[in-house]
């Protein structure tokens, strides 16, 4: 089993990578989770027509009880991508990162990964590693690798490298390692040479470079990732060559 | 109100459990959680705290260290406590500011014994689960990783007693009793108790006995833990009373020479009519409670269930109660209530209440009290 973490500074692009490598997965034949870890809860919507999922803590405020099966608390989305939100508490109030945990733990008693099988599992996580709960998609157990999304942009750069050196500090624990920087290009300037530069001087690869596509919004404002919207798009085959890569990778270990 | 407390007590949680649970074992057992709090796990809850040395460490947590996810302050002070004790393992348990910081013990117990070579597990306590939750994973912890060899079985018939804590037996003999019992009456030698008056080198010998003996629902994962690595069956009940006694015996026989597990102590008859006594409490005590009052005194019970209890330790009959206007409404239905003193606020005045203290629910108020029903007549008349 494929397990991905994307991190990545707010708004770069995660939830956007995120269900885009998902849909790839998906178009290769994979079977697919994809776990939004973020409190706004918009990772899989995109996924899922524009028809979102309700969040785990929804349920939990709504119902007053912890769910019973998955079906309550996922949705199918594009080619078959099961799709579940965290969600988060109401804003201004409880504990974001505590979320994620009795989330993950909440996903363990219902059997997931057992019942369901997947051949991918991908955690798309909210801005830094910010606290402990924002490690969790990272521990042992869940995923295994994470990519950093980044544009050139200063700040995303900045934030990419604290996600980098967090990842580090765990290293005596068995947690995920960095598997490569996903380049999502925002039209700045020498942008290729900044981030390559970041990613040399870390030891990373740049493991996809994705161009800034109008394509992509066009989509997304019909609920659709890109790949699911046209797969023949030069966009799109990124998506798909990323998906490829990384399930060869996970062929050659095994 | 669901789910309240107002009146009676509540058990202990699950910190309290492993402390218990692993007391005697010769390990060091550090609860991450505010100064002053090994009081509420170790002395209240604990009658060997007095008399008999243990390892069990308070981390001291404060608000600052909890903010900034000081690990490191933890992990260094372990690793230099344990360097100076030598413990034969180190067990960290969480409590509730760790749950909420969502503390990551088993990656830290890592760190540890890379540190040390010394074995740790990190337990996922969290004050919000009972005592028999704590208690469980603890043992399940030590004998998952210190019972590996499958040594060849005695030639006496042998058994382990698995799920003995003060918690639910209190220190009054009354292990002492079964182990007696064990030998005397059921014929069986006694390999290990766990974890009352046998070290950790017995529970490393546990792979030789014929036949486990589970005398609380926390000694369930263990057993089946047992039973999957050497295919030892386990049977489930306490000797209490006389003709219980000798069924449980007969059980023991029969599971060691079948291999089939047993629960004897849910085996009950659910046909009579009318009232029945209420019997609260851990299922596989109260459970072999009920069974013993309706074979010695034929008085028909129904064991009431408020902790962590599997459906199969629920005889038919037996009722889940979650709070105390449940426990109120079951013995106001009740023939009689043998139970904590604790409960004895909730029982109606015409419902005749006898006490059965248990230090799990009232810790060490009614300890002078505590009864060892052993093999032995039971003290009510009904």
């Amino acid at each position: 089993m494929l397990k991905l973490a994307i991190y990545g500074k707010g708004g770069i692009g995660k939830s956007t990578v995120t269900s885009n490598l998902a849909a790839a997965f998906a178009r290769l034949g994979r079977k697919v989770i994809q776990i939004g870890c973020d409190p706004k809860a918009d990772s899989t919507i995109n996924l899922l027509g524009g028809d979102p999922v309700i969040p785990v803590m929804n349920f939990l405020r709504e119902h007053d009880r912890e769910p019973e099966r998955i079906g309550e608390i996922a949705k199918t989305g594009f080619g078959g991508v099961l799709c579940i939100e965290t969600g988060g508490p109401t804003p201004g109030l409880g504990c974001a990162g505590r979320g994620i945990i009795t989330t993950f733990s909440l996903l363990a008693d219902l059997k997931l990964f057992e019942t369901y099988k997947p051949d991918v599992v991908l955690y798309d996580v909210l801005g830094d590693v910010v606290c402990g709960g924002f490690a969790a998609p990272i521990r042992e157990g869940y995923a295994s690798q994470v990519l950093i999304v980044t544009s050139g942009e200063k700040m995303a750069l900045y934030a990419a490298n604290n996600i980098n050196s967090a990842v580090h500090n765990f290293e005596d624990r068995g947690y995920a390692t960095v598997r490569g920087i996903v380049l999502n290009r925002r039209s700045v300037d020498r942008e290729e040479e900044k981030v390559r530069a970041f990613a040399d001087a870390n030891g990373l690869p740049i493991v996809a470079d994705i161009p800034r596509s109008d394509d992509i919004i066009r989509y997304e404002d019909m609920g659709k990732t890109v790949v699911e919207g046209d797969p023949e798009l030069d966009v799109s085959k990124r998506f798909l060559a990323l998906a490829q890569l990384l399930l060869d990778e996970e062929k050659t270990s095994a | 109100m669901k789910q309240t407390a107002t009146i009676i007590s509540i058990h202990a949680a699950d910190t309290s459990g492993v402390c218990s649970m692993l007391y005697e074992l010769g390990g060091m057992v550090v609860v991450h959680d505010a100064s002053g709090c090994n009081s509420t796990y170790s002395t209240h809850d604990e009658p060997r705290w007095y008399r008999q040395d243990s390892m069990i460490y308070i981390s001291a947590l404060t608000e600052t260290d909890a903010i900034l996810g000081n690990d490191e302050k933890l992990i260094g002070d372990v690793v230099s406590a344990a360097k100076d004790l030598s413990p034969h393992f180190i067990a960290l348990c969480g409590a509730p500011v760790p749950l909420l910081a969502g503390t990551d013990f088993p990656a830290i117990a890592a760190e540890i014994e890379s540190r040390t070579g010394i074995p740790t597990f990190g337990l996922h306590t969290s004050g919000m689960r009972s005592y028999l939750a704590g208690a469980s994973e603890a043992l399940e912890a030590v004998v998952s990783r210190f019972c590996t060899d499958a040594l060849p079985r005695t030639d006496a018939p042998s058994a382990n007693i698995i799920g003995a804590t003060p918690l639910d037996f209190s220190v009054n003999g009354t292990v002492e009793s079964m182990i007696d019992w064990l030998n005397r009456k059921a014929g069986f030698e006694l390999v290990s108790c766990m974890a009352m008056g046998s070290t950790l080198d017995d529970i490393r010998r546990a792979s030789a006995a014929h036949v486990n003996l589970v005398v609380s629902s926390c000694g369930i994962a263990t057993a089946e833990l047992l039973r999957e690595r050497f295919g030892t069956p386990w049977v489930a009940g306490v000797p209490v009373g006389e003709k219980f006694s000798a069924v449980l015996a007969s059980a023991l026989k029969t599971s060691a020479e079948t291999g089939e597990c047993a629960l004897p102590c849910a085996d009950r008859d659910a046909s009579a009519s009318g009232k029945k006594l209420a019997i609260p409490g851990e299922m596989v005590f109260s459970g072999s409670l009920a069974r013993a009052v309706e074979l010695d005194l034929g008085t028909p019970c129904r064991v009431l269930c408020p902790l962590e209890a599997e459906d199969r330790l629920l005889a038919p009959g037996d009722i889940r109660i979650f709070d105390e206007v449940a426990a109120a409404e079951a013995f106001a239905a009740s023939s009689g209530v043998i139970a904590d003193p604790m409960y004895a606020p909730v029982c109606p005045p015409d419902v005749p209440f006898f006490r059965l203290p248990h230090e799990a629910f009232s810790g060490r108020c009614y300890r002078k009290e505590s009864l060892n029903l052993i093999d032995r007549p039971l003290p009510w008349r009904f």
